[in-house]
């Protein structure tokens, strides 16, 4: 089913049990009319016309520039004219083939796509009513790559708190702390099932597995509204994989956070929706087989015994 | 600069030859070696020598003319030769950084005219094409160098830093937030010769300007103090020049809508 355009309230199959949410529906309604972006042989969605140009000039004997000259890339239309919307404290998975711009759509929901356009609406008001910043700080995009800065996790989780979007209002008067304490801190760490991870060790010393569900941590404590998860979970084994899944429910369920998930791996029964992105464009997958997320105020930090083994590596990188 | 007093040792063709044939020999040892620079020497020498010697008759020539009007046209030509120059230098980066190239170099210029000439060295007449022109290319060749380092050095940092740069933005930092490690990394790179310089000059390195007025039969205490001003002016304003064009230059990586774009 092609959504139509525009349609902003289309609340299908809510599965959402919560009765408690306070927070009136966070929507974001999404229309792409038109992202051009190139296609390399390996689907691998790079730069488009307009960049494409400027590389070609500048490039010189840089190795970028060299694989252009293979010249048997086509640009194409991603997809265009999607639409959706999502409510507090769904969890979306959007799953589709390889290459059918599942990371495109995150990143232009969260305007970080320059190769994108889109109407967005969150609660009401239209993106183009704020800054860039601050729709970001609201709807968050996670990347897949785990990327930690600073000497510490302590560090690395309260970094986005010395971003000015977080010290500062739109009309530059300061902002109440929002900083988390040390025992919000440990306290988030530990309900969300990190209680591996010390907060004074170098980022780098991590396992992927720590690092990605750090890097979701300090999403998480920066408290959006809308968190588009990119594969967060890909390349991670098992117990990892369903740590990341929990902390997301988590959110969701606690913090009325509106979820979308890009996976590669078989439904974990936490989303609530499915939407499928093929070719350019997104179907509601009603009827899905995923049961009512689970109720349980805290996710369970033990491994839960996987009911379909996924097999590793079905998809190369999203980029 | 008087440079025509009686102690002075003028070089003359003889002298140039001998020059050259140092290099001849040195480029012939390059080559027997393969060190694969001989090439590279012999027409660095050979350009060196002739733009030395046309700017040497055209300074001649704007001196004896003695007019403002010469002189700052002079200085303008500088500028634009400045800015093929630092764009042929600084490897991948955007063309259309041209205009803001062009901003930094003029204003250091200006600057360093207008403050540094004027309330330093204060020549009759103002204008003084001797010091003018020559102050300016001693500026404009050291901001050339730091400005076309530090620019290389952003847009690769940038580059290699891209899933970082992904990762502040889509946390809400703005494009200065997400650029700010490339920005002072690139200066501290765009930095390094000029303090460098600045700090080892008088020990053992005895710096071109200085060496040049006392061969050429000045006293050396007004030689070094003479030195000092220029090094530490083209110092102050290479830092100035840096700064500059950091902060005309890092939103080229961004879109209006703060969104990270590849450079190259």
């Amino acid at each position: 089913m092609r959504l139509p355009r525009g349609d902003r309230n289309n609340t299908v199959a809510r599965m959402n049990t919560h009765t408690r949410l306070v927070l009136s529906a966070a929507h974001v309604t999404c229309r792409v009319p038109r992202t051009v972006a190139k296609a390399a042989a390996d689907g691998e969605v790079t730069l488009p016309t307009l960049f494409r140009h400027l590389h070609r000039r500048g490039a010189g004997a840089a190795a970028a520039g060299a694989s252009d000259e293979g010249g048997a890339e086509t640009l194409r239309t991603l997809f265009a004219d999607l639409a959706f919307s999502l409510d507090a404290g769904d969890i979306v998975d959007l799953v589709g083939p390889s290459g059918a711009g599942k990371s495109t759509l995150l990143t232009a929901i969260a305007q970080l796509n320059p190769h994108a356009e889109a109407e967005l609406t969150l609660e009401g008001t239209p993106s183009t009513a704020m800054s860039p910043e601050l729709w970001r700080r609201q709807v968050a995009y996670l990347p897949q790559r785990p990327t930690l800065t600073g000497a510490t996790v302590r560090e690395a989780v309260l970094m986005p708190f010395t971003l000015r979007v977080h010290r500062k209002a739109a009309d530059g008067s300061s902002l109440a702390e929002r900083r988390p304490d040390e025992a919000t801190l440990r306290r988030t760490l530990d309900v969300v099932g990190c209680t591996d991870i010390e907060l004074d060790r170098p980022p780098q010393d991590l396992s992927v597995g720590q690092q990605a569900r750090v890097c979701l941590l300090r999403t998480l404590l920066t408290a959006p509204k809308v968190m588009l998860a990119d594969e967060v979970d890909a390349g991670l084994d098992e117990e990892n994989a369903d740590k990341v899944g929990a902390i997301l429910a988590y959110a969701a369920e606690h913090k009325g956070m509106a979820i979308v998930r890009v996976r590669h791996r078989s439904a974990d029964g936490r989303a609530n929706r499915t939407l499928r992105l093929a070719g350019g464009t997104l179907t509601e997958e009603t009827g899905a087989a995923a049961p009512v997320p689970s109720a349980a105020p805290v996710p369970p930090a033990a491994p839960v015994p996987s009911a379909a083994p996924v097999p590793p590596g079905t998809e190369g990188s999203a980029r | 600069m008087n440079a025509a007093t009686a102690n002075s040792y003028p070089i003359d063709t003889l002298g140039l030859v001998v020059t050259v044939l140092l290099v001849a020999v040195a480029a012939g040892i390059s080559y027997a070696m393969r060190l694969g620079v001989h090439r590279q020497m012999l027409w660095a020498t050979v350009r060196s020598l002739l733009q030395l010697l046309a700017m040497g008759y055209i300074i001649k020539f704007v001196i004896e003319r003695n007019s403002p009007w010469l002189a700052f046209a002079l200085i303008a030509v500088m500028i634009l030769a400045a800015i093929q120059i630092t764009m042929s230098r600084a490897a991948n980066i955007p063309r259309d950084v041209m205009p803001q190239v062009f901003l930094t170099l003029t204003a250091s210029v200006i600057l360093q005219i207008s403050v540094v000439t004027e309330l330093v060295i204060r020549p009759h007449p103002w204008y003084a094409p001797a010091v003018l022109v020559t102050m300016t290319g001693m500026l404009l060749g050291n901001v050339v160098s730091a400005i076309a380092v530090a620019m290389s050095r952003f847009f690769a940092d940038m580059e290699s830093r891209r899933y970082e740069i992904e990762m502040l933005l889509s946390l809400g930092a703005t494009p200065f937030e997400a650029a700010r490690p490339s920005i002072v990394a690139s200066v501290k790179m765009g930095m390094i010769p000029t303090i460098a310089q600045l700090a080892s000059s008088g020990i053992v390195l005895i710096p071109g300007m200085m060496a040049g007025q006392v061969i050429a039969g000045a006293d050396p205490l007004t030689a070094a103090k003479y030195q000092f001003v220029v090094l530490a002016v083209i110092s102050a304003l290479t830092l100035m020049a840096d700064s500059l064009i950091m902060a005309l230059v890092y939103k080229v990586s961004f879109t209006k809508l703060d969104q990270y774009r590849p450079a190259a």
